[in-house]
Order: structure tokens, then sequence, then C-alpha cells
């Protein structure tokens, strides 16, 4: 069960597992609109015979079968990977119904003289275009039924291969004794002709149960999730009930006339557009899929560089304070050693060391803050509620530094896809920046200004200004360099923290001037409903 | 351990490491300053005094190592000691080549930064009493007359008065007169003295 649930996640891309989009479902109701249109074109002129047409059967058959064996081999790529069983199943109903249009098109009155064969038996051909038409709705519906079962294979992986080659070498041993049987029995076939051009009553029953069997597969196909293979699925039985309408009602079961040839060539051009849309929806799923490699692999690289940067900083952080305790001991040592011994000077050397004890257990502490548990998680977020609930902790520092706070948060602002916690680290990391940036000011007054507001289609843009003193040139150009600080206790580590942060979260982080004074931190983060996050909720 | 006239500066923004090591100067017996950045320490007013500069690489705005070429630009000599939290190879080689008489790695041995700095202190004695000396000289030179100062460098040469007193057109007496002028006020007690302080007195009119 886990197992199988974990080869889903893996497939995210695949026809049957993305789901169909709103534009795609207006194509689909666009080409069937079309059809039903040409459709009812044609019904008037449904019942002229066109006479030794049938010489284009070969033509048409060929292009069925190729259509045909085409879908089968992207289908049943498609079940290499996924392992559907009911993939599998659709990939050879394609197949089968590809290979029995042969010996249709080879057994149709006519057509066999023409190539020099021998005449088959008046029922043969009906016989096997009955086959094909009900044979493929019902492996239609039994992909309807197997696809939200989870019926994954269970045979170790590796094993796709043979299921594939034992499965079409049955297909197509099956098509060729079932072609034989109707040949060689041609005379215990029931009657589903009257001649060469006209069915019998018997015949009517056959497009009734085929609609019937087109029907059931569309309804279940309906229900559930539908994925963009289910939607053109859907298109493809819709087409195959218009061709049937017009083969055997409109054109009243006439071989050879404008509506049954019609309906034929609706069916294939059907066919086509489906084929057509599933390689091209094949290659965008495919590239998406390289896109979304490519956005975690960076995303890796950005979190490497950044786990780097901060081995680096945590030994500069720990080293600091212990350079400084081991110097202090040696020098209470020292003084301890002069006689006679200098205990004032001994003991504020060992003060230095209690406090550097400290110290260093307080960097521990905010490392330990950065890999918290749930740092890793990723859940909608409100930045707005972030910006409040990390103003509202840093109130008595900006009340004390007497710094006015405005803050202009876009009030109904998309929810972001991160951790909050990091998040909120970024958030306090700037707030504090801009608060030391105006303790120096006492020329004008200093103002903490946050804006929220969305940007473009798929972001969200944050604003941290201050009236501080602003930077000079060269400040600027090294304020995201690891251990370049401006300030006397600075790690020099907060600014890269940050970006990597908002960089992993999909986002960018800068700085620029204030006018007329200061410096503006922005940052922006991708919304939690925008196109790469596949799982972020709506709002 | 010599005390006296010479100061120990350590600029460091680490308030902790500041302490401890003027700490650790103190109980060898030294005197210490420590400034927290090295705009602190430009806009002190320094003592005439001998001493050297315990510098940490990493400061906020500059950088020690851009400090050290400030500083040879400024005319302040002072030896330095770099100490430094994350030291690499480059860094220490660029300062080394700079001047700077030791690079340390935080944590270091207390031994080692000492004879650091007495070496940079020595190092400095030896700069300043080399420069009081040439201050010295030069104030000698001023004194003698111009004729003094033409027959100078060709005695240190090596030049015989009856040469010197053809060369300048002068009597060998002359020349003898104004060779002894040379030697008594340059207090050149011998001729090699004399050679010396002129080929001093030469480099540092080069080097100007």
């Amino acid at each position: 069960m886990h197992s199988t649930s974990k080869s889903r996640e893996d497939h995210l891309f695949l026809l049957t597992t993305s789901l169909s989009g709103r534009d795609q479902w207006q194509f689909a109701i666009g080409v069937l609109v079309v059809l039903v249109a040409a459709l009812l074109v044609t019904v008037p002129f449904a019942s002229i015979a066109l006479e030794h047409t049938e010489a284009l059967l070969p033509a048409y058959a060929t292009a069925v079968f190729i259509v045909d064996l085409v879908t089968a081999t992207l289908l049943l790529a498609l079940f290499s990977v996924q392992r559907s069983s009911a993939v599998l199943a659709l990939s050879l109903g394609y197949l089968f119904s590809g290979a029995m249009i042969l010996p249709w098109a080879l057994t149709f009155p006519g057509v066999s003289a023409s190539l020099g064969l021998p005449d088959a038996g008046l029922q043969t051909t009906a016989m096997i275009a009955t086959v094909r038409r009900l044979s493929f709705p019902l492996f239609v519906l039994a992909y309807a039924l197997m696809k939200d079962s989870d019926t994954f294979l269970r045979t170790p992986q590796g094993t796709e291969r043979n299921i594939i080659v034992m499965s079409v070498t049955g297909v197509i041993v099956i098509a060729l004794a079932l072609t034989w049987l109707v040949v060689a029995n041609d005379d215990a076939l029931p009657t589903f002709m009257r001649d060469e051009m006209h069915v019998s009553d018997l015949w009517h029953y056959v497009p009734a149960t085929a609609v019937g069997l087109s029907l059931a597969g569309l309804l279940s196909l309906w229900r559930g999730r539908c994925s963009v293979l289910d939607l053109w699925l859907m298109v493809v039985l819709c087409s195959s009930l218009i061709e049937i309408i017009l083969l055997s009602y409109v054109s009243s079961g006439l071989r050879l006339s404008v509506g049954w040839w019609a309906g034929r060539l609706y069916g294939l051009i059907s066919a086509s557009i489906v084929l057509l849309v599933l390689l091209s929806e094949t290659m965008t799923l495919y590239a998406r899929l390289a896109r979304s490699v490519l956005a975690e692999r960076r995303t890796r690289d950005a979190r490497i560089t950044a786990m780097e940067a901060l081995s680096a900083s945590i030994a500069h952080e720990v080293n600091q304070p212990l350079a400084s305790m081991v110097t202090n001991a040696d020098a209470g040592m020292r003084w301890l050693g002069r006689s006679p011994p200098d205990l004032p000077e001994a003991k504020a050397a060992l003060e230095r060391i209690v406090n550097d004890g400290h110290r260093t257990a307080k960097v521990i502490d905010g490392i330990r803050t950065m890999f918290k548990k749930g740092t890793q998680e990723r859940v909608p977020a409100d930045v707005n509620q972030l910006i409040v609930e990390t103003l509202k902790r840093s109130r008595s520092e900006t009340h004390l530094a007497r710094i006015s706070v405005q803050t202009e948060l876009y009030e109904t602002l998309p929810l972001v896809t991160g951790c909050p916690v990091q998040l909120e680290q970024v958030i306090s990391n700037l707030v504090a920046n801009s608060i030391d940036a105006m303790t120096a000011v006492s020329s004008r007054e200093r103002v903490l200004r946050i804006q929220t507001a969305p940007q473009g289609s798929d972001r969200i843009l944050v604003s941290v200004e201050d009236s501080g003193s602003g930077m000079t040139p060269d400040c600027k150009e090294r304020i995201f360099e690891p251990f370049f600080t401006t300030k006397p206790d600075g790690m020099g580590m907060g600014l890269i923290f940050c970006r990597w942060i908002i960089e992993a979260h999909g986002g960018r982080l800068w700085m620029m001037d204030n006018e007329p004074h200061g410096t503006i931190f922005q940052f922006t983060l991708p919304r939690a409903d925008a196109p790469i996050f596949l799982t972020g909720e709506r709002t | 351990m010599s005390t006296d006239q010479s100061l120990v500066f350590i600029i460091d923004d680490d308030p902790s490491m500041r302490a401890s090591i003027e700490s650790l100067v103190r109980s060898v017996g030294h005197t210490a300053q420590s400034f927290a950045s090295t705009r602190e320490f430009m806009l002190s007013e320094l003592p005439e005094v001998s001493g050297c500069l315990v510098l940490d690489v990493r400061l906020p705005g500059q950088s020690g190592l851009e400090f050290q070429q400030e500083l040879a630009r400024s005319d302040v000599h002072f030896p330095v000691i770099f100490i430094t939290g994350h030291g690499d190879v480059p860094m220490s080689v660029s300062a080394m080549k700079a001047g700077a008489i030791e690079f340390l790695t935080k944590p270091f041995r207390d031994q080692d930064l000492l004879d650091a700095i007495h070496r940079g202190l020595e190092i400095d004695r030896d700069r300043k009493a080399e420069a009081v000396m040439l201050a010295e000289l030069r104030q000698r030179y001023k004194s003698l007359t111009p004729r003094e100062r033409e027959v100078m460098p060709l005695v240190a040469s090596g030049w015989l008065n009856k040469q010197i007193a053809a060369e300048l057109d002068l009597s060998d007496i002359t020349v003898k007169v104004h060779r002894a002028q040379v030697m008594r006020k340059m207090e050149a007690k011998s001729l090699p003295d004399l050679v010396r302080f002129s080929d001093k007195l030469a480099l540092a009119t080069q080097k100007r």
C-alpha cells in the first residue's frame, strides 16, 4: 500500500496523473462541437451511395492502423513507467483495434478481389467489424474501472518489459486466431448482411450495444479525478459515438455511402487529434518535469552553498569566544604566577571566561533554532501575520529606540508556501538591521516602514524600509558577503541566511537606497497558488 | 624585559578578545592600549613611543589587511601582528608580504603572541633608534659650511688630501683644515665612522 502511494507521487508528471486543465477542457469541447456540426452537415447527404470507393479502404485502414499502433505504443511506454494495469488494458485495446482493422479491410467486398485474395464470405467483414466495435469500448471501460482503484503491478521492478512482450504477443495471437475463426467459419456466422451493401435487422443490435458500452465508458470516466488522458478518452468515445450514429443510423447502415464514409473519416480525424494532443501533452509534461528538476537542483545547490557558509559561520562564531577564553585563561595563569599573585586581575580574566562561555552557549542555541524541527516542512504561510508577530516581539526595542513603525500590509495578500519559522527569521533579521541602522540617527525621525503587496500574478513583494544613514557604495557591494558586518557585535551572516532562506523558497532578496535617507530591503516569494507549487491550495 | 617607553596597540572588535589580549600583555609587564576599530585608533593621539600593533583581520568597516596598507601609506611604521579567526593561506601570505611580522590563528598559544610582540617591539625600538640617529646626523651635516660639504664626500670616498686639493683647486693646508672641521662637526672618531655616516645620509637622501 505504502509503495503504491509513493509511486503515485513519483509520477506527478504523467498523462494519467496530471489533472486536465481548463484550456484542455475547452479544446476538447471545441473538437466535439466541430464533430457534431460536421455530423449535422452530413445528415442530408448521408444516404447517397458512392460506388466503387472501396478502393480507398486499404488507405483508410492503414491510417487507422498506424494511429492505433502509435497510440498503443505511447500508452505502453506510459505503462512501463507507471506500472498501472489500467493503462496496460487501454493500450492493449488500441493494439487490438489496430490489429483487427487489417483483416476487416482485406475481407471487405471488392477489396479482396482487387488485391487478388480469395473472396471471403458475406458475413466475415461484418463479424470482424462487430468484434472491433464492441471490444474497444470494453477495453476503455476496463481502463476506467481500474484506474482509480490503484491496481499497480505488484511484480518487482524490471518485469514490465516481459509483461509488455507477453501481452502484445497475446493480443496479436488472439487477433490472428479470431480472424482465422471468422474467415474459416463464414457459414456458421450470424447473418449481419443482407447483401454486400445492405445490413440485416440483426446488425442493428451491434451499434446499439456499442453505444451502450461507450456510454458506460463515458460515465465511468466522468466520475472521479479526470486526468489529461481521461479527458481525451472521453473525446474518443464521443467521436466514436458520432461515428456509430453516422455509420449505422443516419446512413441506415448503407455501406460506402456518404454518411458511412463521413463517419469513418470523423473517427480517423478525431483519433489523430487525440493522438497529437497526447503527444504534445507528453512533451509539455516532460518539459515541466525537466523544469522542476532544474529548479530542485538549483535549490539544492543554493542549500549546499548555504551549508558551507553556515559551517564556516559556526566555526567562526564558536571559535571567537573560544579564542577569547583561551587567551583569558593564559592571562589569568600569568597573573597568578606573578609574585605576589595579582588576584584582582586573575579574577577579571576568570569573569571574562565565564561570559565567553555563556556567549558560546547562546551562539549554539541560535544555530540550533536554525535547524529546529519544522524548518524543513512547507505549509501555507501568511506573511502579513508573520510581520505582525515579528513587530510585536520587537516592540520594546523599537519603543526604546523611539522608532515609529508604519505598516502598509495588503489586506488580501495571497499565501505563500514555506517554512514559517524561517520566513519569520528573515523578517526579524531585516527588522533588526533597520533598527540598528537608525539608532545613530538623531537629526530626523526614525521610521521603520514595512509594506506587502502582490507582484505580478505569481509573487508577493515585501519591503522593509528604514530612515537610517544608508550605506556607502563599498558597503552595498559587500553587504551579502559572508562575515561582512558593520556592527560591533555582528556575525556578518544574517543577510546571507536571509538570502539563502528566500532563495530556497523560490524568491529573491535585494537592497536599494531609500529616498531621501536610509535603505530598503525587498524580497519576493512565489504565491502558494503559483503554478510551480502544484500542491499549493487555492485561496 | 624592558617596559620603558613601549606600547602594545590592540585593535579587535570583540570586547572580550580585546580585554583578554590586553590582560595577557599587561601580565608580562607591557603597557597596552586597545581600540574597537581602526578608525578609533587613527583618531587617537598616539604617544611618541616605540610600539607594535596586534590587529584582528576581520574588523567592522575596514578589514585589518586594508588597514595595514593604509598605515604604510600614512607613514605609521609600527610592526603589525595579525590575529584571525578564519585564517587562510593566501590571506596570511599577503599579510606577511605587506610586512606583518606574524600571522596567528585564533585560538593562539599565548607564548607565540608574546614572542611576536617582543620581536615587534624590538624591531620598532631599533627602527626608532635608527631614526633618532639619522635625525642627529642630519643636524650635524647641516652645521657644515658649503666648502666642508664639498670636502666630506671626497674624504669619505677615500681621496687623499692632495687629490682633493687638486680637484677643488685649494691648497693642501686648507683641505687639511676643512677635513679636521668635518670630522669634528660630524663627531666622527675615525675615517670609517665618517664613511658610515656619509653612507647613511646618502641613503636617506636617496630615500627621500
